[in-house]
């Protein structure tokens, strides 16, 4: 066992295809029927979605409430490719991040100056006015929407119902989270979350503050690209404005607010949590923003670091208590 | 000389926060500044790491660098590192990831390295934190290495704050009032684990502080500011005696002339 560990702690990537070899077999053995996969598909684009938010948000605490914007670049790159040209989503999915990422860049520049809820308005309009450029050219087919976007095809395989889409999602989830992990974990990680606590200090140790505040948004858009690329090509490959609106940013907020801001995991235990109740919940639709809204405020007030900070400072107290001898008193 | 000002200047609109200040420090030596509250202590420090930019016409110079315009993470890039009076604790981080979040000059790996998680990276992760619990041991706060910053006491913090400085191995290291608000045992402790910090690592050393006594006993040698001039400069015996001083902290002296008028009055 403490073996298994080290090697886990050298190579964390094993870890990683562990998860994939495991998640694999999750169709096969707990699904009863398509919807489920579908749903895990979902679950899957929304983690990468978090995990992205998380690294600008939970750790270079810039607040940004125009991810959804991004992520809408993201869906219509793959679907206006797919449509005047034709492309198919091994084309689509790297344009599509890469795109995502020169847009990050325009979204992260008023970071320079704003701070806070100012911050978060420049992106709040940031991303509505993606949605309406989208919404009023007709370049974008957007009183129909975009139909008919192919499932990707390897090797002869068709992707092209929910319970085979579900490996691709599952893969790109998996490689997502594993560069979410190893950045975060590294010294960049640690440079975001000291400009998150205290720019002109971070500045003073070194910290190059403009520089990763950009790569902050570089990366999360990134990641917001590739999950709107993929939410593009799920079948049956429908993208509508309407699922781009301020509602969907407070999904995801709600998503890395709950799972933890600043924590490894925090997006992606939100992200499952989430996207589960919101699937339950669908029959009262008319609270649903209610209680999103309700559980943001919440968490906030009485979880500050969400599900992912609690259960940390379970682990942390028990083994401040085993080295000291001592009940730490909070 | 380490560090150079010639003709250093800042005002903020008619105030003339810093004025005309030439300031030299050889190395190796613990230069104190001291000076009445509002006299530009503070506001020499962020202009020398950076964090304002001077007027036109002044200069800076650090260990052969011209850095009058130069942004501050470049400044640290250099070797220059700095405490903040009001600490500016990473409150939210742990300890650890406060002390080596001071060590990201020194990180030797590439982005492109960490994105893709190489093995080699978390070799050199771990080193850097086996070092960095060292120094937290050191200064006495390896217990606490996976707290909160925000849970340590006020005492607790300024060794922190104090770890973080040096953990990017700085060749100067300024100090602004690392002993405020500790109580005078904790003020002789941290002034022990400075000087053993100056012995271990060969730093240089700028001390801002208020309690006379620190200054007095530690440092080479004494700058005196007073309204953002430069008033008097010397060993601090020569300081203590020094008219100009004397007048900047108490007022100025008066002949029996003098004494005779003000009290007829």
């Amino acid at each position: 066992m403490e073996k298994f560990k080290s090697i886990i702690r050298d190579y964390p990537f094993i870890a990683f295809i562990i998860a994939f070899v495991i998640l694999a077999f999750v169709p096969s053995v707990v699904f009863t029927d398509v919807y489920q996969s579908h749903l895990a598909t979902l679950i899957f684009v929304n983690i990468v979605v978090a995990a992205g938010l998380n690294i600008v948000k939970g750790y270079c605490g810039q607040v940004t409430v125009g991810h959804v914007g991004l992520f809408a670049v993201g869906s219509y790159t793959a679907g206006t490719l797919f449509l005047y040209l034709g492309l198919g989503f091994w084309a689509t999915l790297p344009i599509a991040i890469i795109v995502t990422a020169f847009f990050g860049v325009a979204m992260g520049i008023p970071s320079f100056r704003l701070e806070g809820p100012y911050l978060a308005l420049a992106t709040l309009g940031g991303g509505e006015a993606i949605r309406l450029f989208i919404e009023n050219g007709n370049f974008f087919r957007s009183t129909f929407g975009i139909s008919d976007i192919p499932t990707p095809s390897l090797m002869g395989y068709n992707f092209d119902s929910p319970d085979r889409y579900y490996f691709i999602s599952m893969t790109i989830m998996i490689i997502a989270v594993y560069f979410s992990f190893s950045i975060l974990r590294s010294g960049v990680g640690r440079a975001f979350m000291s400009i998150r606590e205290d720019p002109i200090c971070a500045a003073a140790a070194g910290i190059n503050v403009k520089k990763y505040k950009i790569l902050a948004f570089i990366l999360s858009a990134m990641f917001a690209g590739a999950a709107g690329a993929v939410y593009a090509h799920m079948p049956p490959g429908y993208i509508h404005p309407n699922n781009y609106t301020v509602i969907e940013m407070v999904t995801f907020l709600a998503m890395v607010v709950l799972g933890g801001l600043g924590h490894i995991w925090g997006g992606i235990i939100g992200a499952i949590v989430i996207t589960i109740v919101y699937d339950l919940t669908r029959p009262l639709y008319k609270y649903q923003l209610l209680i999103f809204g309700l559980t943001i405020v919440l968490t906030i007030l009485f979880m500050p670091k969400g599900l992912g900070g609690f259960i940390d400072r379970y682990f942390l107290e028990k083994r401040f208590k085993k080295k000291t001898g001592t009940e730490k008193k909070t | 000389m380490i560090l150079k000002t010639k003709q250093l200047s800042k005002s903020f609109g008619g105030l003339k926060a810093i004025n005309k200040v030439d300031f030299e420090l050889p190395k190796n030596e613990i230069r104190g500044i001291i000076g009445p509250n509002g006299s530009g202590k503070s506001t020499f420090f962020n202009l020398v790491s950076g964090i304002y930019d001077s007027d036109p016409g002044s200069y800076i110079e650090f260990d052969g660098h011209d850095i009058t315009f130069t942004p501050p993470h470049e400044i640290a890039s250099y070797g220059l590192s700095r405490t903040f009076q009001l600490l500016r604790l990473y409150q939210d981080m742990t300890v650890i990831d406060n002390v080596m979040s001071g060590y990201h000059t020194r990180v030797p790996y590439k982005f492109f390295d960490a994105v893709i998680g190489r093995k080699k990276i978390w070799d050199q992760e771990r080193a850097i934190k086996e070092e960095m619990m060292e120094l937290l041991s050191f200064v006495g706060l390896a217990d606490y290495a996976e707290l909160n910053a925000s849970e340590l006491s006020g005492g607790q913090r300024r060794l922190l704050v104090l770890a973080r400085a040096i953990a990017m191995k700085p060749k100067l290291l300024m100090l602004d009032e690392p002993a405020a608000g500790l109580s005078p045992v904790n003020v002789d402790n941290l002034m022990k684990i400075i000087m053993q910090l100056k012995e271990k690592y060969g730093l240089t050393l700028i001390i801002i502080e208020h309690i006379l006594k620190v200054v007095m006993d530690t440092c080479n040698s004494v700058t005196v500011f007073d309204h953002g001039q430069k008033i008097a400069e010397g060993t601090p015996a020569q300081v203590k005696d020094d008219n100009a001083v004397i007048e900047a902290y108490l007022g100025k002296k008066m002949d029996d002339e003098e004494m005779r008028k003000a009290l007829a009055v």
